[in-house]
């Protein structure tokens, strides 16, 4: 599916399918073994409660695969987030409550993510910008922020750790990664139009260094693909309807497929 | 920060808490067990420099504010791997080559045409 570009024309329903094809993943992977089990024998084949008391040791190590993997990645991030807010409070001049200006030549913005949220602009950025194209990229930042994407984003970030490596896709973590980016450029285009925005990517690209602290090295064709979405109109609504409805036979099938084989020990 | 760095141009590097605290008392109400929680945080960040003096601490600024910014948030964001880096703050974009920068002009145009045939009358 991260091959489909054209479902990034309806950005919201996009993570909606890959936030459900990641749950039902995870359900199906720790109902998988116990429910095999439970299909392959029947209750009365010798040594069949052995291979339940193994399917559940091995869904059970899934689980706390999942819960360590969560609470070393939102540690690690928190803990992240709460020194550089210290830095950016300390360093930074204050525009307003969530706003902090850095000392910093190098035009760049970000914003840092959590209950006490923060946009960091550099002195660079205010010089650069135009006020239509900076308003484009407070727009960009600030809709990350109200829309809690740092949430969906460590949802996948564990899983991908919880993962074994051969089942990781790091192909679907850099998609979701432009979704979310696309989704915050679609409000900034609400808010500004296309054109302060694009303007503004094109402005900051060409003043990033690599050398410079505060560039991050990211998936150099994600801009081009954010430049060549905001030349494209909204996606038809029949395209986001279908994806909400794919979206919902994905959440749906582990149950179903669990109330057939339980139907069929049944009979 | 900005208490010591206006202290340090008045020409007193070192400040403690008491004298922060006491400056700062003016405008906010603030504990001064709160105030020295801050400045130990902001010395173990490398943002000031603590130093005995009899019995009291005094912090000095480790360097102004745009040597501490340059060195600090590049120490800071360095010292992190590059995947949390990209989880823990969302970027407005990465880095970009003069071809991707090129590139990225070219689709800027194809932009502002199709904005122009849209609403003739907006510049």
């Amino acid at each position: 599916m991260a091959r489909r570009e054209g479902f990034r024309r309806a950005p919201r329903a996009a993570l909606v399918v890959w936030q459900a094809v990641a749950l039902s993943a995870v359900v199906s992977g720790l109902a998988a073994a116990p429910l095999a089990v439970a299909v392959l024998t029947g209750r009365r084949a010798p040594g069949a409660t052995w291979a339940a008391v193994a399917a559940l040791a091995l869904s059970a190590m899934v689980l706390v695969r999942l819960l360590w993997s969560g609470h070393v990645v939102g540690t690690r991030l928190r803990a992240a987030r709460r020194e550089h807010r210290l830095l950016v409070d300390a360093l930074g001049e204050a525009v307003d409550d969530e706003v902090r200006v850095l000392a910093h030549p190098t035009p760049t913005a970000y914003c840092l993510p959590g209950l006490r949220r923060r946009v960091v602009l550099t002195e660079g950025t205010l010089r650069t910008l135009p006020p239509d194209q900076l308003a484009a990229v407070l727009a960009h930042e600030r809709a990350h922020l109200r829309e809690r994407h740092d949430l969906v984003l460590e949802f996948f970030v564990v899983l991908h750790r919880s993962a074994p490596r051969w089942l990781r896709s790091s192909a679907a973590l850099r998609e979701v990664r432009l979704i979310i980016e696309v989704l915050a450029d679609r409000a900034a285009r609400h808010a500004t139009g296309p054109v302060p925005l694009a303007r503004a990517l094109v402005a900051l690209a060409g003043s990033t260094h690599p050398e410079t602290a505060l560039a991050v090295t990211a998936d150099p064709s994600a801009t081009r693909a954010r430049m060549a979405l905001l030349a494209q109109d909204e996606a038809p609504a029949r395209l986001a309807a279908g994806m909400y409805a794919f979206a919902a036979a994905v959440l749906a099938a582990p149950g179903v497929v669990l109330a057939l084989a339980l139907g069929s020990m049944g009979a | 920060m900005d208490q010591v760095w206006l202290r340090g141009e008045a020409g007193e590097p070192s400040v403690s808490v008491r004298e922060v605290h006491d400056a700062l008392s003016d405008s906010r109400d603030l504990a001064y067990t709160t105030v020295m929680t801050v400045m130990g945080r902001l010395a173990n960040a490398g943002l000031l420099v603590k130093a005995r003096s009899g019995r009291a601490y005094l912090y000095a600024a480790a360097g102004s504010r745009e040597e501490l910014t340059a060195s600090t948030m590049l120490g800071h964001l360095h010292g992190m791997a590059p995947e949390d880096r990209r989880s823990a703050m969302l970027h407005f974009l990465g880095d970009a080559t003069p071809e991707e920068i090129a590139d990225l002009k070219a689709a800027l145009a194809e932009v502002e045409s199709r904005q122009a045939d849209r609403s003739p009358r907006t510049p």
